[in-house]
C-alpha cells in the first residue's frame, strides 16, 4: 500500500526515466530460420535425459548412470548453445519453428478467420543466448558437482534427482527460448514443478514436503498473474508471439496517448508473475524454505537460474513495461524494499544456507531495482554475475555441509580454512563472498554499482531515495556475507558434526521395519557418524566438487571482464547482448547521468555519478566487511553482547526478534490467508453437508414422504378399511359431480 | 462403411452385455475385456473413417430405422467431431475400467461386467444420438446400470448413494424431457402436425421460431437436467456421495464419461436450441460456475478422504469447463471441449490410483495413510503424474483446456476491445482463476499426505501378516496384490499417462477438429450478445413481466 | 337391418317410467345392502356374497338405463357380466377355500399383512 501511495507523488513520464527519444529503439522483426532447427537440441537433450533417468528409475539402476547421462546431455546442450551463439548473426532475432503446439482458428460471427497460435517455436536473440549460456553452463557444472554430492543416494533417489534436474533444464530452456508467452508459461510452470520435486527431494522430512508445497503454491499465485497478463496481451495485441507483440507495439506505441485500462494492466499482471518466480515482496517467503532441497538444487534453481526467470520475463517484455511508467516505478520500489528487508533478515540467521537464501532474495531485489530505474543492462549484468558467484557460494555451503555431516550452523563451525581438505572450499568461498559484498573490482561490485548509479543518475527523487536505501543494503550485505565467512572459515579451528540430514533418502526411517543399521550401501565414513559409534572426522570433497568449485570461481572472477572492457573504452559484452534484444534501451541513456553536474552524490566531489557511486559503494562495502571482522573474527563475544543489549532493552527488543523471525511474514500470511481460508473450507463443508444436501436436497426429498405419511392411517391392512376408503372416495367424487351439476358451469 | 461402424458401436456393447450375462462366472471378466477392446477397435475404425473432423458436420447422415412413425422418432445415429471424441474417450476408458476391476470385484462378477457393457451402450447411445427421443432414452438408461453398480458393488452407504444418484439426476432430466417435448410440440404445431424429434430440426426450429420468452423457459427446462448431471453448484451434492460409494471402475466411468453427458447435452442441445435463454442467463450460470469452483475447492481443502477430495475437485473442475462454454466464444468453448476430454482422462486415472490404494489398505483416509512413496514408488509416480495433469500443468493434458476456458471467460467482454462476443469478462476470470491456486493447494496437500512424508499405514495392517518383518514380500497376501503395483495395474495406467502426455504436447489435431464444430454451434451468438450488451435484455419488457402468458399461448408468436 | 332391429326392440321394451324408476331403486337398495354388508362383516364368504349383490345391482341398473336410452348394449353388458361373474365366483370361492386352509378361519382380519407400520 505504501508503494501505491507514493506512486501518485512520483508521477513520471517515461522520457524522464529513459531519456529523450526513448522510443527510438525499434526491435527488428524476427527472421524465420529453419536452418537453426538444431537449436531445438537444447530442449531435446534434457528431455531425453529426463526420460532416460525415468527408465533408470523404472529398472532400478543402482549405478551413477543417471548422473552421467544428465551431465553429458547438459554439457551437450551447453555446447549447442555455444555454437548457436557463435553462428547466430546479430542483425535480427531468429524464430525457429519446431512443431505446432496450440493452433486453431475460427470465424464466429465474422467473415474473417482469427487464429490462436502458440507453436513450439524458439525466439532467439542475444538476450536468449546470454541467458541460455549461463543456464546450460552452470547447469552442466552443477550436474557434475551433484554426481559426487548425491552419491550417498545412488539407486532410485539418484535417478529421481537427476530426472528432476533434467526436467528443470528442459523447462528453463522452454521458458527462455520459447517464442511465445504460452511456451514461456509452459516453462514457467515446468520449472515450478522441477523446483517442487527437488525441494521435496528428502520426502521423509515433513519440513521439506511443506517447503515444496509452499514453493509451488506461492508460484501458482504468480502464475495466475502471468496468465492474466497473457490474456490481456491477447486482448490488446491479438497475438502471443513476441515477434507479433513487438510489431504491434511498433505500430501503436505512443506513451503520451492514454492506453486503455487493459493495456495499462498488462505490466502489473506480468509483474505479479515475476515477483512470484523471483521471490520478491509479497511472494518471497517460499525461497528461504526452498533450502530444504539438496544444495546443488539450491545453487542451480534457487540462486542462479530459475529465480531469474522473473527478471527474464520483464526484460523480454520491457517494451510493454515502457508503455506504463508507473509500472517500472513499482518494480523499482518493490525490488529495493525486498533487497533491504531480505538483507535485514539475512543478518540475523545462523543457518549459512538460509543466509545465502536471503541474500539471493536481496540480490534479486537489486536486479528488479535495476529494471525499474531503467538500466536493463545493469539488471541483466547483475543476473549474470550473481549467477556465478551465488552458485559458487551455495556450492561451497553444500561442500561444507557434505563434509561436516550436514552441519550448517555458523555458531558450530570455525576456522575451516585450516582443516585438511577444506582449503579449496574456504578460498573459493572467500572470492564468492567478496563478489557478493561488492568488494571493489569484483564482478558483483561492477554490476551492483551500475544499478545504484542509475538510480542516482535518473535524478528522479523516488529513485534517488531508493538509491540511498540500496547503498544501505549494500552495507548490510557486506556485513552479513562476511559474518558468515569470518565465522565459518576464519578464527580458531573448531567444529562439531551435524545430524547428517542430507543424502539419506532411503535410510534412517527404516529401523522400525526391521532393516537394521548396517544396511549395505557404500557409505564412506560419514553416513552414520551422527550415531556416535566411532570418532568422527570431517572429510574434504573430492575431484568433482573441488573442480567445479574452481571452475565456477573462475567464472565468477571472469564475469568482471566485461566491465574492465568497458573501462578500457571497449563495448561491454553483456551490454552489447542486452542492446541487441527486446530489453534494449536508447544508447543515449547510458551517458545520461554523466551530464548531471549536480547529483545526489555530489558531496564526494566527483562529477560523474557512476564514479561517485563506485567510490561510495566501495566505502560502505569495506566498512561492512570491517564491522563484520570486528564482531565475528576479532571479538566474537561482542556480537553476542550487542544482541543481549538489544534484547534487554524493551525499546529495541523487537528489532533482533523480528529479524531472526523473518519479520513474522509467514505468521502474518498464516493469519491473513491460510487460517481464514481453512475456516471457510470447514464452513463450506458444513454448509454443503447439512444445508445444501441435508436441508434442501434431503429435505425436498422428504416432502413426498411426509405427504404420504399423512395418508398412512388409511392403509390399515383390513379389507374393510380399504373398501371403506374406496367407498368414501367414490362418495367424494359423486358429491363433486353433484356439486357441478347443481351449480352448472 | 461409416454408418455400419456407427451401428456396430451401439449394437456390440448390447450383444456383449447379453453374452457376458449368459457366460460362466469365471469367464465373464475376460469376455467383457475382450468385448471392450473390440469396441475400442471399432471406435478407432469409426474415427478413421469419420468425415466430420474438418468441417464440424455431423456424420453419418443416413436416416435411421423408424421407431415411432407417428411421432417421427427415428433411430438416427451420427456424431460431430465433439461427439466422436467423447466416443473415443468412452471406448478408451472402458477396457481400462474393466481390467482395473479384476481384483476389486470378487462376487457377482458376471452381473458386474454385464452392467458395465450396458452402461457403455447407453453412453455411446447419447453421443451417437441424432434424435431427441433416442438421446433421452440413452441418457436416462445410463442411470439403470450405474444404479445397480453403486447399489451392489459400492461402499458402506451404497444404498443411500445409489438412490440419491438415481432420483436426483432423474428428477432433473424429466424436466429436460419436458423441454424437449415442448419444442417438438411447437414444431409439430407449426409444421401442421408432422412430428419430428430430429435434434437438428428441433434446434433450428427453437432457435429461429420460438419467441425470446419461450426460449428463456426452454433453456431453463433443458438446463435443469443437464446442470444436475454436470453438476453445477448448487445441485452437485449427489456427486461426492455417488463417487465416494461407487466401485473404482464406476467412479472412473462416472467422472470420465457420465458427467460429460451433462456438458455434452448443453453443448449439443441447449446451446443450439435456446440462444436467447443462454445469453439472458449467461451471467447467472457463470456465477454459479464460479461459486462452484471456489466453494468446492475450499471444501476439497478440508477433506480427509482422498476419493471424496477428488470427487469434489470434479465439481470444481467442471465449473471451469462450464465457464468456458458459457463464455460463448471460440476460445472458451474449444477449451471447454478439451476440458471435457482431459478431465475424463486425468480424473479417471486419479480414481484408478486411489482404487489401487483402497484395494491394498481398505481405506482412503488420508489421516491413516501417508508417505506411500517409500512403499510404492511406482504407484507414487503415477499419482504425482496424474495429480499434476489434474492441476493443469502445461505439457500435460489438463493445461490447454483450463487455460483456454479461463482465457475465453476473460476475453468475453460485452464491450470488448478485442471484439470477442460474450457477457462475462476479466472479473469473472479473476475470481475463477483463484481456483487455479486453490487447486494447487488441495491437490498438493493430498500429495503431501499420501505420497510424501514419513510412511504411515493403517493400524493393524502390518501385524496381520507375520510380525512386520517380511512384509515387503508378503504384506498383501489377503488381496493377492504385490506391495507396489502389479504389471496389470501399470498396464492400465501407462496408456492413460501416454495419452495425457501426448495431448499435452500435440493437442493440435484435437483443437483443429473441435474448432469448426464449436464455430457452428456458436454462429448465432455474436449478434445476440451484442444486442444483449446494448439493450440489457433480449426479452422485451412487456412479455418479460409475465412469461407465463407466452407459455400458455405459444402459437400467438408466429 | 340394424334399424329394423332397433324398432323391434323399441316396441318390445318396457317403457313405463315408473317401472324403470322402481328397477333403479331396487338396484340402489341392492347396492347399498351389498356395500354395508361388505363393510360390516368379517366372514369372507359373506363378504364375497355381498360383492355379488353389488355386482347384480350394477347389472340391474344397466338394464334400467338401457331402457331409458333405448340402447340394447345395457343388456348385452349384463349377459357379459353374468358370464364373468360366474367365472369369478368359481375363482373367488376357490381362493376363499385356499385362504381358509391356510389360517383355519374365514375371518378377513387374519389377512392384514399389507398394513403400513406407522
Amino acid at each position: 500500500m505504501i508503494e501505491l501511495a507514493s506512486l501518485s507523488t512520483a508521477a513520471l513520464h517515461l522520457p524522464a526515466i529513459l531519456g529523450e527519444g526513448a522510443h527510438a529503439v525499434t526491435i527488428p522483426s524476427a527472421i524465420a530460420s529453419p536452418e537453426f532447427a538444431w537449436a531445438g537440441l537444447i530442449l531435446l537433450l534434457p528431455a531425453i535425459s529426463a526420460a532416460l533417468c525415468g527408465l533408470c528409475a523404472a529398472f532400478g539402476v543402482k549405478s551413477k548412470l543417471p548422473g552421467a547421462i544428465t551431465a553429458i546431455s547438459l554439457i551437450a546442450a551447453f555446447a549447442t548453445t555455444l555454437s548457436l551463439y557463435l553462428k547466430m548473426p546479430a542483425d535480427a532475432p531468429r524464430v525457429v519453428h519446431l512443431f505446432d503446439w496450440i493452433d486453431f482458428s475460427w470465424k464466429t460471427g465474422g467473415a474473417t478467420w482469427t487464429q490462436f497460435l502458440a507453436p513450439f517455436s524458439l525466439y532467439i536473440d542475444s538476450l536468449t543466448l546470454l541467458w541460455m549460456l549461463f543456464v546450460t553452463g552452470l547447469g552442466s557444472l552443477i550436474a557434475i558437482y551433484a554426481t559426487e554430492y548425491m552419491e550417498a543416494d545412488t539407486g532410485k533417489g539418484y535417478a529421481r534427482f537427476f530426472g528432476s534436474v533434467s526436467i528443470f533444464l528442459f523447462a528453463m530452456g522452454s521458458l527462455v527460448m520459447g517464442g511465445n508467452l504460452i511456451l514461456l508459461y509452459l516453462g514457467w510452470e515446468g520449472v515450478g514443478l522441477a523446483s517442487y520435486l527437488l525441494i521435496g527431494y528428502y520426502y521423509n522430512r515433513p519440513s521439506a514436503v511443506a517447503a515444496a508445497k509452499k514453493a509451488f503454491i506461492m508460484n501458482r499465485i504468480g502464475d495466475l498473474g502471468l496468465a492474466l497478463g497473457v490474456f490481456l496481451i491477447w486482448i490488446n495485441y491479438g497475438t502471443l508471439e513476441y515477434d507479433g507483440i513487438f510489431k504491434a507495439l511498433a505500430h501503436t506505441a505512443d506513451p503520451a496517448s492514454g492506453a486503455s485500462w487493459s493495456a495499462a494492466m498488462i505490466p502489473y499482471c506480468l509483474m505479479l508473475g515475476a515477483f512470484g518466480k523471483s521471490a520478491q515482496i509479497p511472494l518471497f517467503v517460499w525461497l528461504p524454505d526452498a533450502m530444504e532441497g539438496p544444495t546443488p538444487v539450491s545453487a542451480l534453481i534457487h540462486a542462479a537460474t530459475m529465480v531469474t526467470a522473473g527478471l527474464y520475463l520483464i526484460a523480454r517484455t520491457y517494451p510493454l513495461f515502457a508503455l506504463e511508467p508507473h509500472a517500472l516505478t513499482v518494480v523499482a520500489i518493490v525490488g529495493c524494499s525486498t533487497a533491504f528487508v531480505a538483507a535485514t533478515i539475512g543478518m540475523a540467521q545462523y543457518d549459512i544456507k538460509r543466509v545465502m537464501a536471503y541474500s539471493t532474495v536481496s540480490q534479486l531485489g537489486y536486479m528488479f531495482l535495476g529494471l525499474g530505474v531503467g538500466t536493463t543492462f545493469g539488471a541483466v549484468y547483475h543476473v549474470f554475475t550473481h549467477a556465478f558467484f551465488k552458485a559458487l557460494l551455495f556450492l561451497c555451503c553444500g561442500a561444507i555441509m557434505h563434509g561436516m555431516a550436514g552441519q550448517l550452523d555458523l555458531r558450530k563451525m570455525s576456522g575451516l580454512r585450516n582443516v585438511k581438505g577444506f582449503g579449496v572450499i574456504s578460498w573459493t568461498f572467500l572470492i564468492g563472498c567478496l563478489c557478493l559484498a561488492g568488494f571493489p573490482f569484483t564482478a558483483g561490485f561492477f554490476s551492483k554499482d551500475s544499478i545504484i548509479a542509475q538510480a542516482f543518475a535518473s535524478g528522479n527523487p523516488t529513485f534517488v531515495t531508493l538509491g540511498w536505501l540500496a547503498l544501505l543494503t549494500a552495507f548490510l550485505t557486506a556485513y552479513y556475507t562476511f559474518r558468515v565467512w569470518f565465522r565459518v572459515c576464519g578464527g580458531p579451528t573448531k567444529y562439531e558434526p551435524g545430524d547428517e540430514m542430507h543424502g539419506h533418502d532411503d535410510h534412517g526411517h527404516d529401523h522400525g521395519n526391521g532393516h537394521g543399521h548396517g544396511h549395505g550401501h557404500d557409505d564412506h565414513g560419514h553416513g552414520h557418524a551422527a550415531h556416535g559409534n566411532h570418532e568422527w572426522h570431517p572429510h574434504g570433497p573430492r575431484l568433482a566438487i573441488n573442480g567445479v568449485l574452481l571452475v565456477i570461481c573462475l567464472g565468477a572472477v571472469l564475469a568482471a571482464v566485461p566491465a574492465y572492457m568497458a573501462m578500457r573504452g571497449e563495448a561491454n559484452w553483456v551490454e552489447t547482448m542486452v542492446q541487441h534484444s527486446s530489453a534494449a534501451l536508447p544508447s543515449a541513456e547510458h551517458g545520461h547521468g554523466g551530464e548531471h553536474a549536480h547529483h545526489a552524490l555530489s558531496f564526494t566531489g566527483i562529477e560523474d555519478v557512476h564514479k561517485a557511486t563506485s567510490v561510495v559503494a566501495s566505502t560502505v562495502g569495506i566498512l561492512g566487511i570491517l564491522i563484520a571482522a570486528y564482531f565475528h573474527l576479532l571479538n566474537r563475544s561482542a556480537a553476542d553482547k550487542l544482541r543481549q543489549a538489544l534484547l534487554s532493552n524493551s525499546l529495541t527488543r523487537w528489532l533482533p526478534l523480528a529479524m531472526e523471525n523473518k519479520w513474522y511474514v509467514d505468521e502474518v500470511y498464516h493469519v491473513v490467508f491460510r487460517f481464514p481460508a481453512s475456516v471457510l473450507g470447514h464452513v463450506f463443508h458444513f454448509i454443503d453437508k447439512h444445508v445444501i444436501d441435508g436441508f434442501v436436497v434431503n429435505g425436498g426429498a422428504r416432502v413426498p414422504l411426509e405427504v404420504g405419511r399423512l395418508f398412512q392411517p388409511l392403509y390399515n391392512g383390513a379389507l374393510q378399511g380399504y373398501a371403506a376408503t374406496m367407498a368414501g372416495g367414490i362418495a367424494l367424487i359423486a358429491a363433486w359431480v353433484f356439486w357441478i351439476w347443481l351449480h352448472g358451469s | 462403411m461409416l454408418s455400419t461402424l456407427t451401428s456396430l458401436l451401439l449394437i456390440l456393447p448390447l450383444l456383449a452385455a447379453g453374452l457376458v450375462a449368459l457366460s460362466p462366472e469365471r469367464l465373464s471378466k475376460w469376455i467383457a475385456t475382450a468385448a471392450t477392446l473390440v469396441i475400442f477397435a471399432v471406435s478407432i475404425a469409426f474415427a478413421w473413417s469419420f468425415t466430420g473432423w474438418t468441417d464440424g458436420s455431423i456424420a453419418p447422415r443416413e436416416l435411421g430405422l423408424s421407431i415411432m412413425p407417428s411421432l417421427g422418432v427415428n433411430l438416427s445415429l451420427g456424431a460431430d467431431a465433439v461427439g466422436a471424441m467423447l466416443i473415443l474417450l468412452t471406448t478408451f476408458l472402458m477396457p481400462l475400467a474393466m481390467i482395473g476391476s479384476f481384483t476389486a470385484v470378487k462376487e457377482r462378477e458376471r452381473e458386474y461386467y454385464a452392467w458395465f457393457l450396458l452402461l457403455q451402450a447407453a453412453m455411446l447411445g447419447v453421443f451417437l444420438a441424432r434424435d431427441a427421443i433416442v438421446f433421452y432414452t440413452a441418457y436416462e438408461f445410463t442411470l439403470v446400470p450405474m444404479y445397480f453398480l453403486i447399489a451392489i458393488y459400492g461402499g458402506a452407504e451404497r444404498r443411500a448413494a445409489s438412490i440419491k444418484f438415481f432420483l436426483y439426476t432423474f428428477f432433473g432430466s424429466v424436466l429436460t424431457l419436458s423441454g424437449v417435448i415442448y419444442i417438438a410440440a411447437q414444431n409439430a404445431a407449426a409444421a401442421g402436425s408432422a412430428w419430428s424429434f430430429d435434434l437438428a430440426t428441433l434446434a433450428d426450429f427453437a432457435s429461429t421460431k420460438l419467441s425470446p420468452t419461450q426460449q428463456y423457459w426452454v433453456f431453463i427446462l433443458l438446463m435443469s437436467g443437464f446442470a444436475v448431471k454436470v453438476p453445477l453448484f448448487p445441485v452437485h451434492t449427489w456427486l461426492p456421495l455417488a463417487h465416494d460409494q461407487a466401485p473404482t471402475a464406476g467412479s472412473v466411468i462416472l467422472a470420465g464419461t457420465l458427467l460429460k453427458l451433462g456438458t455434452y447435452g448443453i453443448y449439443r442441445i441447449a446451446l443450439p436450441a435456446a440462444p436467447v435463454g443462454v445469453v439472458e442467463l449467461n451471467q447467472f450460470f457463470a456465477i454459479l460456475c464460479i461459486i462452484g469452483i471456489v466453494y468446492t475447492a475450499l471444501i476439497c481443502w478440508v477433506q480427509h478422504d482422498a476419493k471424496k477430495l477428488i470427487a469434489y475437485s470434479s465439481v470444481s473442475h467442471l465449473g471451469f469447463c462450464m465457464l468456458g462454454l458459457f463464455s460463448l466464444n471460440s476460445i472458451g468453448a474449444t477449451g471447454s471441449v478439451m476440458y471435457m476430454i482431459n478431465h475424463g482422462l486425468s480424473t479417471g486415472a486419479l480414481f484408478l490410483c486411489i482404487g489401487m490404494i483402497y484395494e491394498r489398505y481398505h481405506t482412503k483416509d488420508m489421516d491413516q495413510l501417508g508417505g506411500l512413496f517409500k512403499r510404492m514408488p511406482v504407484w507414487s509416480f503415477f499419482m504425482v503424474f496424474f495429480t499434476l495433469a489434474s492441476l493443469g500443468l502445461p505439457g500435460l493434458n489438463g493445461f490447454i483446456g483450463e487455460f483456454l476456458c479461463l482465457m475465453g471467460c476473460f476475453t468475453a467482454e460485452p464491450h470488448s476491445v478485442s471484439g470477442y462476443p460474450g457477457v462475462l469478462g476479466p472479473w469473472y476470470a479473476l475470481v475463477a482463476g483463484s481456483g487455479l491456486v486453490l487447486a494447487a493447494m488441495y491437490l498438493l496437500i493430498m500429495l503431501g499426505k499420501l505420497v510424501w512424508g514419513p510412511l504411515k499405514e493403517p493400524h493393524g495392517h502390518d501385524h496381520g501378516h507375520g510380525h512386520g518383518h517380511g512384509h515387503d514380500h508378503a504384506a498383501h497376501s489377503d488381496s493377492g496384490l504385490p506391495t507396489d503395483l502389479s504389471a496389470r495395474e501399470v498396464g492400465i495406467l501407462v496408456p492413460l499417462a501416454v495419452v495425457c502426455l501426448a495431448i499435452g504436447f500435440f493437442p493440435k489435431p484435437m483443437l483443429t477438429a473441435i474448432a469448426p464444430s464449436v464455430d457452428q454451434t456458436l454462429a448465432k451468438y455474436p449478434k445476440l450478445v451484442e444486442q444483449y450488451a446494448h439493450d440489457g435484455s433480449l426479452i422485451k419488457p412487456t412479455t418479460a413481466k409475465d412469461p407465463r402468458v407466452a407459455m400458455a399461448q405459444p402459437s400467438s408468436d408466429k | 337391418m340394424s334399424n329394423m332391429m332397433a324398432q323391434t326392440i323399441n316396441t318390445l321394451a318396457v317403457t313405463d317410467a315408473q317401472t324403470v324408476n322402481a328397477a333403479l331403486l331396487v338396484s340402489a337398495i341392492l347396492f347399498a345392502c351389498g356395500l354395508i354388508g361388505f363393510l360390516s362383516r368379517r366372514n369372507m364368504i359373506i363378504m364375497f356374497l355381498c360383492t355379488e349383490l353389488m355386482f347384480q345391482a350394477a347389472a340391474l341398473a344397466m338394464i334400467a338405463f338401457g331402457n331409458i336410452h333405448h340402447d340394447i348394449s345395457g343388456q348385452v353388458f349384463v349377459i357379459f357380466i353374468l358370464t364373468v361373474a360366474a367365472a369369478e365366483a368359481a375363482l373367488a370361492l376357490g381362493l376363499v377355500v385356499l385362504l381358509y386352509r391356510r389360517r383355519e378361519t374365514l375371518d378377513s382380519e387374519a389377512w392384514s399383512e399389507l398394513r403400513e407400520t406407522a
